[in-house]
């Protein structure tokens, strides 16, 4: 398992790390579409509902 | 806290934070037209000589050369089109031939397990490629409620990303109407095939 492990770092460091796009992601990235789901029910029944009325609406 | 703190405090992996760079990158990109900003710091990135590198490198030259006018044009020709665009960026279509069918139930089931909502004014299905490489993101820097380990994110891609999305982005490569996306389109085709690979060696 360790040494699985270990290959895949290794793999990755070679395959992934020639184009680092950091940069751009730190300013650009998260939150354009998915958010963290919210305790708050209110908000998620309001959710569930704007996506049933959007699937209805949908061809 | 910063981005990065946030990442460090969750001790991510330095090639894990990588993956998640190139997740948000792609998600950025395909979420909607590129701002004037994105495109001058796409500009600005480089690369070495492998596969990836040398997309990125092609994606700059492009992105330097590139007004927002006619990225937004070219993305609409590509995603958004007079009825349809010229590509389906869904899970579900590319997985059945149909949109909104049983891929987007799962994903829907998953997301909600792991504590993840689509953001309120949001429209569209949440099986489009750039919510799901936000996801991915998420999941990798820990955002979620979800543990951000790597059974989790193997599991995920299994089953909502790594099926089409290597389709998708070659399709991107080659579209009619790609130019600032070809090598955005070449960029997913590479990146897909290393978490492929790199999920096969985790297992």
């Amino acid at each position: 398992m360790e040494k699985k492990s270990a290959n895949r770092r290794d793999f990755l460091k070679l395959a992934a790390t020639g184009a680092p796009v950091a940069a751009v992601a730190a300013v650009t990235g998260g939150s354009a579409q998915a958010v963290e789901i919210e305790e708050n029910s209110e908000s998620y029944r309001e959710t569930e509902h704007v996506r049933k009325y959007l699937e209805s609406a949908r061809f | 806290m910063s981005q990065l703190a946030e990442d460090a405090n969750r001790a991510v992996a330095e090639e894990d934070l990588l993956r998640a760079d190139l997740y948000d990158l792609i998600s950025a990109l395909l979420a909607g037209p590129p701002s004037r900003d994105l495109l001058h710091r796409v500009s600005r990135l480089s690369g070495d000589d492998s596969d990836l590198g040398r997309a990125v490198i092609a994606m700059a030259r492009v992105a330097k050369a590139t007004t927002p006018k006619s990225a937004e044009s070219e993305f609409n020709r590509l995603f958004i089109g007079l009825g349809r665009g010229e590509l389906l960026p869904y899970a579900s279509y590319y997985m059945t031939g149909f949109l909104n069918e049983k891929p987007l139930a799962l994903l829907r089931n998953d997301m909600t397990r792991l504590g993840i909502e689509r953001a309120e004014n949001v429209y569209e299905p949440e099986d489009n490629i750039a919510s799901l490489a936000e996801m991915m993101a998420g999941l990798i820097r820990g955002r979620f409620e979800a543990p951000s380990d790597l059974d989790t994110q193997k599991a995920f891609y299994n089953t909502h990303v790594g099926p089409w999305a290597g389709h998708f982005f070659t399709d991107l490569e080659g579209a009619q109407g790609s130019i600032l996306y070809a090598p955005v389109g070449a960029i997913g085709r590479v990146f897909m095939e290393i978490e492929r690979e790199a999920f096969r060696l985790s297992s």
